[in-house]
């Protein structure tokens, strides 16, 4: 709050609070204000006659601003503290039990907070550490093997729980699959179309304009079957979380035996990476869970390092054109930097060579 | 690691299709880089490893079941974590 603002005029922004404590401020320098909030007139005020004027306008005041605020809980405690200082300013007069008023008004405010539970370290979840991802650099494009190894991961082992509604089959035209591959795998899904001739929803194997299947009908059958937890949408999962990408490589990768001290309740499982520790999901990386057409080893590190690549290059599927034409325009930009400083110069160059010359005249 | 089973050099660059037949099971279970890593970099995170199991020691007798030690656990990892990011991607294809 501004307490010793410059101005004595109404601002809007100012508490009711600070306007009366400006003048407070104003009477105590035995000042005379041609502008008060209270509308004075530019007569001499003694200060006595300030003061009695200052308590009558202070009364209204303080019963106006308490009407006003007693739906807020939090504030109660603010106007009985403000009171409490405005009689502390009135009653001393000096600076310094203002300040002291001032203070406790601030220790009431922050008391409010105390029924605030403290928390220990797993409620953030463990810091994730930074991995060297082969897309990061400034010009660096998506591993692309990488991106089908890592689609391959997400069909096999996350599609069973796990929607990712945003994406579409051409989406991995060109990025991971040929469009014959790309093809052959919408067919093998089955996909309710909208109504026939004769009015009926009917089913069909589906194409390249249709979108990821989705594990579950709704998010209720999705809680449901997952003991009340909903396996969230993986469309933009590395945009959704801080630190996306290494987050979800640590959380996949992270399961580990609780410390000592920590049990997890049936049902749950035992992650440092995820806030609180207790997640719904098992480790789903095994070794050797999927077998890569390149014949890669399906290590738990190597499945993790994959799908996460999928995952960033499906929340950012524009990350290379991003890069590219970041870096064109960066560099025209910055040669249009040059010729504008040129110009600039060259034009004001008329005025910053000038002589003045003071003559006086006698 | 193939050539540590097999002494030879130049056997190695005999089809791994063929190293299976070779060896027998050798090849098929691969080992998990991260996990190998983790315990490559336990030797250099002693210091935290030690403070939490001397954290254990002091909760072992403890019943109230409010004591835990997640702070310790979490020093620790971090130690491993520092020490296996950023050599874990070049192990990785």
């Amino acid at each position: 709050m501004q307490l010793f603002s410059g101005s004595v005029g109404v601002r809007k922004g100012l508490s009711l609070f600070s306007k009366w404590a400006v003048l407070l401020v104003s009477a105590d320098f035995q000042k005379p204000k041609t502008k008060s909030a209270a509308g004075a007139s530019d007569h001499h005020f003694s200060v006595v006659d300030l003061r009695s004027r200052i308590l009558t306008e202070m009364a209204g005041g303080l019963i106006h601003q308490v009407l006003r605020r007693k739906l807020q809980s939090q504030s109660a405690v603010q106007a009985l503290s403000s009171f409490a200082s405005r009689k502390a300013n009135d009653d001393a007069g000096s600076a310094g039990m203002r300040t002291v008023a001032l203070i406790g008004a601030g220790v009431t405010g922050l008391l409010g907070f105390a029924t605030v539970a403290s928390a220990d370290e797993a409620e953030h979840g463990l810091g994730v550490p930074n991995y060297p991802w082969p897309h990061q650099g400034i010009l660096s494009s998506y591993d692309h093997a990488s991106i089908r190894r890592g689609h391959q991961v997400y069909q096999q082992v996350c599609a069973s729980c796990h929607s990712m509604s945003l994406i579409s089959y051409r989406d991995l035209v060109g990025v991971a699959y040929t469009e014959e591959e790309t093809k052959a795998m919408a067919a093998e899904i089955e996909v309710v179309d909208g109504p026939n001739d004769e009015g009926e929803m009917f089913t069909r194997p589906g194409k390249l304009s249709d979108r990821f299947p989705q594990p579950y009908a709704n998010e209720q059958a999705a809680r449901f079957a997952n003991g009340g937890a909903y396996p969230p949408d993986l469309s933009l999962i590395t945009k959704a979380r801080h630190n996306g990408q290494n987050y979800v490589f640590a959380l996949l990768t992270g399961y580990r035996d609780p410390p000592a001290g920590v049990t997890i309740r049936e049902g749950l499982h035992y992650n440092p990476y995820f806030p609180g520790g207790a997640i719904a999901m098992p480790k789903m990386l095994i070794d050797g869970a999927v077998e890569y057409e390149d014949g890669t080893p399906a290590t738990e590190a190597q499945m993790g390092k994959d799908v996460v690549t999928f995952l960033s290059w499906a929340a950012e599927p524009e990350m290379e054109e991003r890069k590219l034409m970041g870096f064109k325009w960066i560099f025209v930009l910055s040669l249009a930097l040059l010729q504008a400083g040129y110009y600039r110069r060259l034009r004001w160059s008329v005025l910053k060579s000038r002589k003045l010359v003071l003559d006086v005249v006698n | 690691m193939l050539q540590d089973i097999i002494p030879h050099r130049h056997i190695r660059y005999r089809t791994d299709q063929a190293a299976t037949l070779l060896i027998g099971r050798a090849d098929e279970e691969p080992v998990d880089q991260k996990k190998t890593l983790e315990n490559i970099c336990q030797s250099g995170c002693a210091k935290p490893k030690h403070g939490y199991e001397e954290c254990v020691k002091r909760i072992s007798g403890d019943d109230t079941g409010t004591k835990h030690c997640t702070g310790q656990y979490f020093d620790y990892l971090t130690c491993v974590d520092k020490c296996v990011a950023p050599k874990l991607f070049a192990k990785l294809k």
